[in-house]
């Protein structure tokens, strides 16, 4: 498989591993995110319509009681007795003994001429014809007014009341302390910044405003409210200052006063605000959580589909391999066949020129005796070389035959040696001598002996090349050894002082297709066939090497039976 | 008791050849075959004691062959001569009544003991044989007189 593959599989996996869970989650928090601020909003809005339902009650109470005060006093007096400024004094007296707001009382004629007073002020005389207030109370009976400054400079407001009796009419009015009054509205507190005022129509404050604006000031937001002439509303607006608040208004005092509780919006909804920090934190932990597992997980995937796809594809060229290696010792059989022919024919012609050279000289036929000897030596080097032929053709033979195995007892005493035989040349050749170490009872193993061969002679090879690979000067020496071993099984050892295996390699050792010959030289297979062969016999194969000291191959076989 | 006649068998003109060559040299006459066809039809005509026959070969192979000789002629000794790979054809020869067989290349002096043992098996075989007529003979006359 190719990168790109695994690239374009990795990248849905993980598209789909972080999407899919992300998705669902964003969803359900946001879902869950909704329908809390929602919450949160409607029931804050509610907690304030409530306030300002329960404060405008007790507004128009404390008003509405006010003037009943008024009114019982008025009624209870007439205008004679309450002309008396004595008389007065007692009854403002008892006012105030019911509130302490009332801060003055003063009477009027009908010119509005004021008669009586009582109060911290002097206002006896004054004419208040003219006055709006005094022509509102004529008209309507009684009249609350907005907060005002009036002659004295003092914000205030005032309640009058008319009173029709003896055939005239006059008016008495009382002054409401706007401190008192102030101290009602502003006594609402709602978290920080939640705060309470009220506004006349022109919408100018009547009590003071915490968050700043004193009395009788302009409210500065007022012309924005929007129109509606709901008994309460609730809405959200900026402020001169540019803050955002939630309002909630409610209309009094027949819609000429306007209490209003404010909140900057950010203080109102602080447990939404909260509720969002708190969920852009899960998003991020939860989303680094989900992509992180995501990529762990993908890259696990992968890693495990690679691992699989390079292993089939060792199968693969293992199964490639090993046919492979079934072709060549077939047609290396096939090929040493072939040689074998003409091989049959140089032997025949050899021995009839021997036959006749041999004649022709007892014959005396053949007077050169120096000649003579030189081609005899010729004819015998014919005869070694047919002979070697004839061997490395049996070898191939031998190697290539593909004939199902069937394992029999072999002792290995004898098996030994032969093998030893065929590799002895070689050994010679390369000046390595093999030093048999035999045991001396017959060791007797279950197998293919052609197997076993096969094992020994790759391991005796691979001694060789080893020897030859040494850098150090050194006489090669191969040792061979087997022996019986308590428990039932048979141990060879083949030992070299060859090159060694570097601990690196000695893991690959028996694995297919590792091998440190240069390229063409080995298959790599040698080991990892001797390994599964030993392994289907019921036996072991082991092997320890120092570097430059050499390699010990240690092979355990189960005795037969 | 009659001189050895040998019978060469192998697709190879010239190792036939100097086989005989050499064989006569020896002082063995030997006939050749260059198929299992051919050898057929010269046993037919020719008496041979001992037949080297070549297991690989085009046309008829050696085990037929052999087993054509071993029906038709039946003291005919038959020795094998085979490349190892087709050592499990010799076997399979021995079974099919082969007396021995040669692995490629021999040499002419292991073909002619090979071939000479083969041959004294066979004469002390129809020795047998005719020790046992002779016995017959001088059992009873009757008996003779019957099996005339």
């Amino acid at each position: 498989m190719d990168q790109e593959h695994y690239s374009t599989m990795r990248k849905i996996i993980l598209i789909s591993m972080i999407l899919v869970p992300v998705a669902t989650f964003i969803s359900i928090l946001g879902i869950g995110y909704l329908s809390f601020t929602r919450t949160i909003e409607k029931r804050t809005v509610a907690n304030l319509k409530g306030i300002v339902k329960a404060h405008r009650h007790m507004i128009e109470s404390f008003l509405s009681e006010r003037k009943s005060d008024l009114d019982f006093a008025a009624n209870t007096h007439s205008f004679e007795e309450l002309k008396n400024q004595d008389f007065l004094g007692i009854v403002l007296e008892r006012l105030q003994r019911k509130s302490v707001a009332f801060s003055d009382l003063g009477i009027f004629d009908a010119s509005g001429l004021h008669v009586a007073y009582q109060g911290p002020y002097k206002l006896t005389g004054k004419i208040y014809r003219d006055e709006e207030w005094f022509k509102t109370v004529l008209k309507n009976g009684y009249y609350i007014s907005d907060v005002f400054s009036g002659f004295r400079n003092a914000p205030h407001f005032i309640i009058g009341v008319v009173r029709h009796g003896n055939g005239r009419t006059w008016v008495v009015r009382a002054t409401i302390d706007t401190f008192i009054f102030n101290h009602l509205v502003e006594s609402i507190r709602i978290g920080k910044t939640g705060e309470a005022y009220i506004l006349n129509a022109a919408g100018i404050l009547q009590t003071e405003r915490r968050s700043g604006g004193g009395l009788l000031e302009k409210s500065g937001d007022s012309q924005n409210y929007p129109e509606s002439r709901e008994d309460i509303q609730s809405f959200i607006l900026k402020d001169v200052a540019g803050i955002e608040y939630l309002y909630t208004t409610a209309w009094m005092k027949n819609n000429k006063w306007r209490l209003v509780v404010r909140q900057e919006k950010a203080d109102a909804f602080s447990t939404i605000r909260t509720a969002t920090y708190i969920s852009i934190l899960i998003i991020i932990t939860g989303g680094a959580l989900i992509v992180g597992i995501a990529f762990y997980l993908t890259d696990r995937i992968i890693h495990r589909m690679e691992l699989l796809d390079s292993e089939k594809k060792q199968l693969n060229q293992q199964l490639i391999g090993a046919s492979r290696l079934a072709e060549l010792g077939e047609m290396a059989a096939g090929f040493a066949h072939e040689i074998n022919n003409p091989l049959q024919i140089i032997k025949s012609e050899h021995s009839l020129i021997k036959m006749i050279l041999s004649e022709s000289v007892e014959a005396g036929k053949y007077d050169d005796p120096a000649g003579l000897t030189e081609i005899n030596d010729s004819m015998d080097q014919i005869e070694l070389q047919i002979g070697r032929c004839a061997a490395i053709t049996q070898a191939i033979l031998k190697f290539g035959r593909q004939s199902d195995p069937c394992p029999r007892d072999i002792n290995l005493n004898e098996l030994m040696p032969e093998i030893l035989k065929m590799v002895e040349k070689k050994a010679g050749v390369q000046n390595i001598s093999i030093v048999p170490d035999f045991a001396e009872i017959p060791l007797v193993i279950h197998g293919e002996p052609s197997e076993i061969q096969q094992i020994l002679l790759n391991l005796l090879n691979n001694a060789m090349y080893a020897i030859q690979e040494n850098p150090l000067p050194h006489e090669g020496r191969i040792t061979i050894k087997t022996e019986r071993v308590s428990d039932g099984f048979v141990k060879i050892e083949v030992q070299d002082n060859g090159v060694g295996i570097s601990t690196e390699n000695l893991k690959k050792i028996f694995s297919p297709f590792f091998t440190t010959k240069p390229v063409g030289k080995g298959t790599g297979l040698g080991l990892s066939v001797c390994y599964g062969i030993i392994q289907n016999m019921g036996g072991s194969m082991e092997v320890e090497s120092d570097s430059h000291m050499g390699t010990k191959f240690t092979i355990r076989l189960p005795e037969a039976a | 008791m009659n001189e050895m006649k040998l019978m060469l068998v192998d697709d190879e003109p010239r190792f036939l050849e100097t086989t005989q060559k050499l064989l006569l040299r020896k002082g063995v006459e030997a006939v050749t075959a260059l198929s299992g066809e051919e050898a057929l039809e010269k046993l037919r005509l020719t008496s041979v004691h001992v037949v080297i026959l070549d297991v690989k070969m085009p046309g008829m192979d050696g085990i037929t062959t052999l087993k054509a000789i071993k029906s038709r002629f039946p003291m005919i000794e038959v020795i094998m001569l085979t490349g190892h790979a087709t050592v499990e054809s010799a076997i399979e020869g021995l079974k099919s009544g082969a007396t021995d067989y040669l692995m490629k290349p021999a040499d002419i002096d292991e073909i002619l003991r090979k071939a000479s043992e083969a041959y004294a098996n066979r004469q002390r075989l129809e020795e047998k044989i005719r020790v046992a007529q002779m016995r017959k003979l001088s059992g009873s006359p009757r008996d003779i007189i019957k099996d005339s």
